[in-house]
């Protein structure tokens, strides 16, 4: 079973093991030279590729997004120094509003009560003058029944209920 | 040993189918006698480089920019390739040269020494010296040319045969050997070390699996039976050892090569 023959033929390559093997070898050889690693080497170049340009954009989508931030914070500051200001400018304005009011109230109320004061004044005025009237033919009446004489002169009458008035005025003064 | 182990069974018990050397010469069966003529071995090896060439071609051909888990699993086997054997030992500037012949080398061993573990196939499709020694001398190639490309003939000769640094009176013993070692004992080494790896391999297995069914099923003495487990668990652990092996051997022609390529280059850049 196990002679010396064999255990050295072990060893020897016989012509178409060699042709099987050389045949094989070219054949794999070709297979992973040509078609196998190139395919894998364009996969993982293309992977590479795409995680840079990932990694880039990345970065371009930070700066973008900094730069908006930065924005809008300096947009929200001066938005707030313009509310403050509107603030102030409306504050201010309404207590001249208020002042304005208050002037122009004053200002009616004293019209309004000239103006009373002085119906009041015409009023009385006008009492006084239809009270200088009947006070004039009452007193005529009550001093003709007192004389028992009926004043017959109309202008005597008259003139004597005006010298009475003024009398009555010249008193009250 | 093998033959000891062979006599020590036969004692037990006359009777397992022995696995012997003949087992890695098998005759052919077709084209006898002519250069293409094809045996066991011949018939494994081809079908094994069809199925890697059709698995490993159609994940290359279906590559996705987002791999799956196979795809996954391939890219690792040519990462690891590429950077734990070639680059590790060669450097990136150099090495990348060399990454699709060792590629090849690595993955085409690896399935070819796996055949002797798959049911059915149950022979290493490197089971014949021819194969290692076709890699092998591939590699011997490769460091030549390497050698004469970056040094020139003469240079690399020299670099080769009286190493600097070695007193004079030494080289007579140094140089054949070093000599020896460029022509001879690097291509050899590859090619014994692989063979005999499958070679023992196989034995130890099949004289494991041989001797199960023996005392399991044929010998009618079934006080025999735990023998034959025993042997049983002994096939199994082989079997295991064995996938281990087929992957080591791979990784090991893979590595010694990229080294003796390496060498012929100039120590410092």
């Amino acid at each position: 079973m196990v002679t010396a023959a064999s255990e050295m033929e072990l060893f020897l390559p016989k012509s178409y093991d060699i042709f099987w093997s050389l045949v094989i070898l070219i054949i794999v050889a070709v297979f992973f030279y040509k078609f196998f690693l190139p395919k894998f080497q364009a996969v993982f170049d293309e992977r590479a590729a795409k995680i840079e340009g990932g990694i880039a954009k990345a970065e371009q989508a930070q700066k973008d997004a900094d730069e908006a931030k930065a924005k809008y914070e300096a947009q929200l500051s001066t938005a707030r120094v313009e509310a403050s200001k509107i603030r102030d400018d409306a504050r201010a304005e309404a207590s001249h509003i208020i002042a304005d009011a208050r002037s122009r109230a004053e200002s009616d109320a004293a019209q309004i009560t000239a103006t009373a004061q002085r119906s009041i004044e015409s009023q009385q005025q006008q009492a006084l003058v239809s009270l200088k009237g009947e006070v004039g033919v009452l007193a005529t009446a009550l001093a003709g029944k007192i004389l028992g004489s009926k004043l017959e002169n109309d202008d005597v009458q008259s003139s004597m209920i005006d010298q009475m008035i003024a009398d009555m005025d010249s008193d009250k003064k | 040993m093998i033959g000891a182990l062979g006599e020590g069974m036969l004692t037990i018990a006359d009777g397992p189918e022995m696995p012997s050397i003949n087992d890695f010469l098998p005759d052919p069966f077709v084209f006898q006698g002519t250069p293409f003529a094809i045996n066991r071995i011949i018939l494994v090896r081809i079908l094994a480089t069809i199925i890697m060439m059709l698995v490993l071609g159609i994940t290359a051909s279906r590559a996705k920019l987002i791999p799956g888990r196979w795809q996954g699993a391939v890219e690792w086997l040519i990462e690891f390739v590429r950077d734990n054997i070639v680059y590790q030992v060669m450097g990136e500037l150099r090495g990348k040269r060399y990454v699709p012949m060792i590629t090849t080398v690595f993955c085409t061993l690896l399935v070819f020494n796996l055949c002797g573990i798959i049911p059915g196939f149950n022979i290493a499709a490197s089971a014949s010296v021819t194969l290692p020694l076709v890699f092998a001398m591939w590699c011997f190639c490769q460091y030549w040319i390497a050698g004469i490309r970056e040094k020139g003939l003469g240079h690399f000769l020299r670099d080769e045969i009286f190493p600097k640094g070695v007193p004079a009176p030494i080289y007579i013993l140094l140089s054949p050997i070093q000599l020896l070692e460029l022509l001879i004992i690097r291509p050899f080494s590859l090619t014994i070390r692989l063979f005999a790896n499958m070679v023992s391999g196989h034995l130890i297995l099949a004289l494991c699996l041989s001797a199960t069914q023996f005392f399991l099923i044929d010998v009618a003495n079934k006080l025999m039976m735990p023998f034959g487990i025993i042997t049983f668990a002994a096939g199994m652990f082989m079997f295991l050892f064995e996938a281990l092996v087929a992957c080591l051997q791979a990784y090991i022609f893979a590595i010694l090569t990229t080294a003796y390529i390496n060498m012929s280059y100039p120590e410092i850049d």
